[in-house]
């Protein structure tokens, strides 16, 4: 057997090897009505008919009618059922990794509701087993699996990082018992990080630190397991997604920790708390929540007192896809901007219907698509020029990273900022 | 039994055994095991799912285009129309003359509306770079089904020719697409077994500030 067919057989198996009834339902389907077309920011920015959902979701049934059905078996062409090929990957490469942010906005709105999101992680597993990730992308999980975290830190410039953010906030908050604890047993919270926040942001790990002083909250970060991001789930080879969520867990246990909240990272959350137990094919013995819930947790208990009027700028808020669309926090940072902000707008559409900042699916670290990532961006920069805002919240350093590119650009001149950050500004400590 | 309507029935219980073996499969296949704590109601969200979440005004898809929503589902109306008057001509069941009348009139509205879609796939650039042969076929089949229908509601001399071509359309139904008659009902609940798991469906809000 080739190299090529012994790939493909591996491919195949994505498709045979099915636990449920999910998969084998979606692939049988679609109607080919094209009217999730308007619902995908690729085809509305480029009209490419490549891009509409539809022609993603037939690329892989198209393989799995061909390999699966009695008529594409017999009668290939009646349903367009195609071989497995170097063509046909090339084609499930670009459209797969290179034209999906993997928002789910077609999903919802599809007539059928087929979930096409899921179909096309599904088609990006075929193409992992077959070993054609993008290398870009493919490195960001080799960088999180062999270092840690997916930026490569170094264990020693983290510290350092920390430290230094430390006399920072005892400074900020005028008490020299101000800390930011590292692996403390026993706490009550364990907090993670997007590992862009102490390599680029690490203001924000200040606002969380100074919110978790305010709260009186028993937290610790852990210096050897902090990532919050899994870039396996966009190349949904859960194999890797299982090393690095099973890191987290444990590193969870070995704490003792009570909850796990995760950062302001919408895939990040997404790949942890809804996808991590699957991947590691058990209940977590602890509670997991993000970050956006306990500031509305901390807010509704009166743990927090805020001063609105402090944020007084016109404040808009970008919903990350994962977080929201298919993650269920809806809701919460309305609330907390509601009593962290004095001026607020919605961009149209908004929640469940917001569309994708352009850098989600990977996006972001597939430079090869970054023309189209930056074209698809279009959508979102009218979204946020229409609202007059001047500062931009999102509660994804994802989304933060993709939102300043887009205001860069598109000369928007707003301020991007995470939820933590205007929470924190508000804060009048007591 | 008439030779036409021995043929009709051995087509209608082909297609019948072939979706139940579909159907099966479903069955057997099950649920998706989601090891992640579940944060909101099932039953409500599936249940969401087949009404709040069809509703035009939540989906794109209806609002952005609504005369192709309107003749997809006048169109779908008259084939749930045809497959029960399908029995009725088989049982020689007689129709009172009111619903017959209405049936005519709802059959020429679906007939016209699937040709509408048909010709909507011929020529819009964007759908016949999607579409593949078993699109069409699906299409003439359901329609001229439809019309058929129609036309023995008319003239019963018809009749013939009307459960030929019904048979046809048992035979062709778990070929292609058409499957969707049964695997749509599936799709709705696994979208609302995600989104309820989830806590995101039923939908309270989008999201408004509270």
């Amino acid at each position: 057997m080739n190299n090529f067919n012994y790939k493909k057989n591996k491919a195949l198996k994505v498709l045979t090897g099915q636990q449920d009834s999910k998969m084998v339902t979606y692939l049988n389907s679609c109607v080919h009505c094209g009217l999730c077309a308007e619902s995908c920011m690729y085809y509305l920015t480029t009209k490419d008919e490549r891009f509409i959902p539809t022609r993603k979701v037939d690329l892989i049934s198209s393989v799995y009618q061909r390999y699966c059905t009695f008529t594409g078996k017999y009668f290939p062409k009646l349903t367009n059922a195609r071989e497995l090929d170097e063509k046909l990957t090339d084609e499930m490469v670009d459209q797969m990794f290179g034209a999906c942010t993997l928002c789910g906005r077609c999903t919802k709105h599809c007539s059928i509701g087929i979930d096409i999101a899921y179909l096309v992680r599904e088609g990006r597993k075929m193409l992992s087993e077959m070993g054609l990730v993008p290398s870009t992308l493919q490195s960001t999980v080799n960088a999180a699996i062999q270092t840690g975290n997916n930026m490569s830190i170094p264990a020693e410039e983290f510290t350092d990082t920390l430290a230094w953010l430390e006399d920072e906030l005892k400074d900020e908050v005028n008490d020299p018992q101000a800390s930011i604890p590292l692996n403390v047993p026993d706490v009550n919270i364990l907090y993670t990080l997007n590992p862009r926040e102490p390599k680029f942001f690490p203001l924000s790990i200040s606002a969380m630190a100074k919110i978790f002083y305010a709260a009186k909250e028993s937290w610790t970060l852990s210096t050897s397991m902090y990532d919050v991001t899994n870039y396996a789930y966009f190349t949904s080879n859960d194999n890797e997604a299982n090393t690095i969520a099973r890191r987290l867990y444990d590193e969870v246990l070995k704490l003792n920790a009570k909850r796990c909240v995760l950062a302001e990272c919408g895939h990040g959350s997404r790949a942890f708390r809804w996808e991590g137990p699957n991947y590691l094919q058990k209940k977590y013995p602890f509670d997991v929540i993000t970050s956006v819930e306990l500031l509305a947790e901390y807010i509704s208990q009166g743990k927090l007192k805020l001063d609105k009027e402090i944020n007084k700028e016109l404040i808009t808020l970008h919903d990350p896809c994962n977080l929201v669309r298919e993650g269920g926090v809806i809701d919460q940072q309305r609330y907390v901007l509601k009593h962290a902000a004095s001026r607020f707008v919605e961009m149209t559409p908004f929640g469940t219907d917001n569309f994708c900042c352009g850098g989600g699916g990977g996006q972001l670290a597939m430079s090869e698509y970054n023309e189209r990532r930056m074209k698809i961006a279009e959508i979102k920069a009218d979204q946020i020029r229409k609202t007059g805002a001047s500062v931009v919240v999102t509660p994804c350093h994802n989304c933060v990273d993709q939102l300043m590119q887009i205001d860069s650009k598109f000369k928007l001149g707003v301020q991007v900022k995470t939820l933590a950050e205007i929470v924190a500004d508000a804060i009048i400590l007591e | 039994m008439t030779l036409y309507k021995t043929i009709s029935l051995a087509a209608f219980l082909i297609c019948s055994v072939i979706l139940t073996f579909h159907f099966i499969r479903l069955i057997r296949l099950g649920s998706p095991k989601d090891y992640s704590q579940k944060r909101g109601n099932l039953k409500s969200a599936i249940s969401f799912s087949f009404t709040g979440a069809m509703n035009p005004r939540e989906k794109e898809s209806a609002y952005m285009h609504l005369p192709t929503y309107a003749a997809g589902l006048l169109y779908h109306t008259g084939t749930f129309i045809c497959f029960a008057l399908y029995f009725l001509f088989f049982f020689n069941v007689g129709i009172a003359d009111s619903f017959h009348w209405i049936f005519i009139f709802v059959l020429i509205a679906s007939g016209m509306s699937g040709l509408g879609i048909f010709i909507k796939r011929l020529t819009v650039i964007k759908l016949k770079h999607l579409s593949n042969p078993d699109d069409y076929i699906s299409n003439f089949l359901v329609t001229g089904f439809q019309i058929f229908t129609l036309i023995a509601l008319l003239n019963e001399t018809y009749t013939p020719y009307y459960f030929i071509f019904a048979a046809v359309l048992f035979l062709y139904l778990p070929l292609g697409k058409l499957k969707h008659s049964l695997y749509f009902f599936a799709a709705r609940y696994h979208l609302g077994f995600f989104y309820g798991w989830r806590g995101i469906w039923p939908l309270k809000s989008h999201g408004q500030i509270k």
